[in-house]
């Protein structure tokens, strides 16, 4: 398993000038996040790299004093300092990145998945990160469809709402009818969003300037790079809709999973007008108190679609709550293909081989770590390395061999994968293949919406039905 | 020879059509009066007798230009914010301001900075008072403000205005969508400050006649 799930999770410490967690109500989170808004974009690289350095130093200057105040403690206060300095560090990186909106807001969704880090009410008011970025106004968007569309709104559409009824960390998504009758929904991108990722790659590359020296620079610069990439193609919307149109393929309707339909016409590098899924997001379908039965159907089919799409070779590599519409005939609509690993033939391969590798044999197992953390004879001398790289590939398959529906609600899965890819990070076992970057975030993600759903899915079954190795459709037989 | 006022207008419109092409083709600094005076088949004499400078040949440029932006604008919906306004005003100039755009960040110095005025009948006075004038009338519409502007906040304005026009000037991304994310967050900053001053003055006043109140 590789530890750059998210470096905030392990972020853990008091801060200075964050309100006592104490006097943190639901409200009062609120009015932050609606404070955000008001703020202005900070512009130009510097200015950027001020907030993304400030809250680098900040976090490990934190992490720092709870490692010193552990020492001090005993084991019950120490949980409770855990607690708050979770708190208090995910309040001030929530509002670090809701303020450099863009890029950076992805790692804040990461957070929201992780109810456990941070109390219920905190988790629920970061969840609207998901859907309460800061606005654009219509007269910009007016400006940015005539620009991309060639037309104002109204000359395209039969109908435009100018209220966004969702916003997206890249920008924000309206209602639309076409005059040929379809609901859709129009999903625009805020300017200059490309280059401000550019921007700030380049801070990033900058902070771990002191990683260079050490061994493993190699493999942080591969993983950066892929990240680069990936939040390159996030901006690319064109990108969005190849990657829905081969997901669509991928699903028969009995599935019970939709994927929306891209409307070409409509669609340029920053527009992306597509088939509107009615229905409700994760919070509002939990607050209908749903059944078992049904909470287990949805987690059923946010697992099959995330396999099938994995073993066509593609990477749905964002998981979160603002991604699954719950729709009234309990069919599961996916609606943001914004962030998808493509896999190529190395991948690919390490796919079949990671499939092997659910057997336990240790050899295969030594194999897998040698190709996947790019591991060299030496390293395999580190006890303690090889141990957390067996527990956590235990962790990963752990659903995959249980008997039966595994119980996704249990919180000591959620919580003994987190501890694990804490353990990783202290000890700095950053190396790996940068498939894994987006990958760890897509199996963390997933099954922390798994836990919030309380769903019990027979993933043994699953897999059995869908591994297609060698045989079945690939991504490339799909296009 | 008396010349008539159609070939008045015929002559300063080909005046104007080619010191656009000039300005364009060979920059603001190459082309001269001369040139311009030459490509247009009229002796430089009788180019100053519609236009006393190169200057106020730019100027009639972008004057005329944005007035064609701002009857678009004004024939337009409004917006439900001053931001929108604004946004839709200035952008809706910096479209009709495209076939000036090589040459609009050279001329700017000379024409519209504030330190460049040097004469009530400057070139770029009229493009300057225009221009505030509606937009004092947007900021009016939208807000209760209970002291009028200051000479300060519509100085502030004026400086943000012509900072995104010079950095549309030299803007080469993409549909221009830097211009476009600058000029958004821009009138971010100058609205929250407007609406920030005119809130601690109203809080000033409110104060003041409690302390009234209680006096008498």
């Amino acid at each position: 398993m590789n530890p750059n799930v998210s470096d905030l999770i392990s972020a853990l410490s008091a801060w200075e000038n964050v309100p006592n967690t104490d006097s943190q109500t639901p409200e009062n989170l609120k009015e932050l996040l609606a404070g955000l808004s008001r703020r202005p974009l900070p512009v130009g690289s510097l200015h950027r790299l001020w907030s993304v350095g400030e809250l680098s130093t900040q976090i490990a200057l934190a992490y720092f004093a709870l490692w010193i105040r552990q020492w001090l403690r005993t084991a019950e206060t120490r949980d409770r300092a855990v607690m708050e300095t979770n708190l208090r560090v995910a309040l001030k990186t929530c509002q670090r990145l809701s303020y450099l909106r863009g890029a950076l807001m992805k790692v804040g969704q990461t957070l929201g998945n992780f109810p456990d880090i941070v109390p219920t009410e905190f988790a629920e008011t970061i969840d609207h990160l998901h859907f309460d970025a800061p606005p654009m106004h219509f007269s910009l968007l007016r400006e940015l469809l005539r620009s991309e569309l060639g037309a104002d709104p109204e000359v395209l559409f039969e109908s435009f709402e100018t209220k966004a009824f969702a916003a997206a960390s890249l920008g924000q998504v309206h209602l639309a009818r076409l005059k040929s009758g379809e609901t859709v929904a129009v999903k625009i991108q805020y300017p200059g969003i490309a280059r401000t990722i550019d921007a700030d790659v380049r801070n990033l590359r900058a902070l771990l300037f002191p990683v260079r020296l050490g061994k493993d620079w190699e493999y942080v610069q591969r993983q950066v790079e892929e990240i680069h990439r990936m939040l390159q193609l996030e901006t690319d919307y064109e990108h969005e809709a190849a990657s829905l149109r081969r997901a669509r393929k991928l699903f028969t309707s009995g599935e019970g999973i939709v994927v929306p339909e891209v409307y070409e016409k409509y669609s340029t590098k920053r527009v992306l007008t597509m088939q509107y899924l009615p229905g409700v997001l994760l919070n509002d379908f939990l607050a209908t108190n749903p059944s078992q039965e049904l909470r287990n159907q949805f987690g059923a089919k946010m697992y099959l679609a995330s396999l099938r799409m994995y073993y066509a070779g593609m990477n749905y590599a964002d998981p979160h709550s603002g991604n699954y519409v719950f729709m009234d005939d309990a069919r599961l609509g996916l609606i943001d293909f914004g962030c998808v690993q493509r896999y190529g033939d190395e991948e690919k391969e390490l796919i079949r081989f990671a499939e092997e590798s659910a057997s336990g044999r240790p050899d295969v197992l030594r194999e897998l770590f040698r190709r996947s953390a790019n591991l060299e004879d030496v390293d395999f001398k580190n006890q303690e390395y090889i141990e957390l790289l067996t527990e956590s590939h235990k962790w990963t398959c752990e659903p995959i061999q249980h008997d039966g529906p595994f119980d996704f609600g249990n919180v000591e899965h959620l919580k003994r994968g987190i501890q694990l890819v804490i353990g990783l990070v202290r000890k700095r076992y950053t190396r790996s293949h940068p498939m894994y970057v987006y990958f760890n975030r897509s199996v963390f993600g997933l099954r922390a919406l798994l836990y919030r759903l309380q769903a019990h899915v027979d993933v043994k079954t699953l897999h059995r039905e869908e591994v297609r190795v060698p045989s079945g459709p690939s991504l490339d037989e799909l296009t | 020879m008396r010349v008539d006022l159609q070939t008045k207008v015929a002559t300063r419109n080909r005046i104007l059509k080619v010191a656009a092409t000039l300005f364009a083709r060979q920059g603001w600094d190459r082309a001269t009066t001369r040139s311009i005076a030459a490509s247009a088949g009229i002796a430089t004499g009788t180019l100053f007798n519609y236009f006393p400078s190169k200057e106020a040949i730019a100027a009639t440029l972008i004057s005329d230009a944005l007035t064609k932006a701002k009857d678009e604008f004004e024939e337009g919906c409004r917006g439900e914010s001053l931001e929108e306004d604004l946004f839709s005003y200035i952008w809706t100039g910096l479209r009709y301001l495209r076939p000036s755009k090589t040459f609009l960040g050279c001329a700017l110095d000379t024409l519209l900075s504030p330190l460049a005025r040097s004469s009530p009948d400057h070139p770029g006075d009229l493009i300057r008072t225009e221009h505030l004038e509606t937009v004092e009338r947007l900021i009016a519409s939208h807000h209760r403000v209970r002291q009028p502007l200051s000479a300060l906040t519509m100085q502030l304005y004026w400086t943000l205005y012509l900072g995104v026009l010079a950095y549309w000037a030299k803007d080469v991304s993409p549909k221009l969508e830097d211009t476009m994310a600058l000029l958004d967050q821009s009138l971010k900053l100058f609205v929250t400050s407007l609406e920030e001053g005119a809130s601690a003055f109203g809080d000033a006043c409110s104060e003041r006649e409690e302390t009234n109140e209680s006096q008498r």
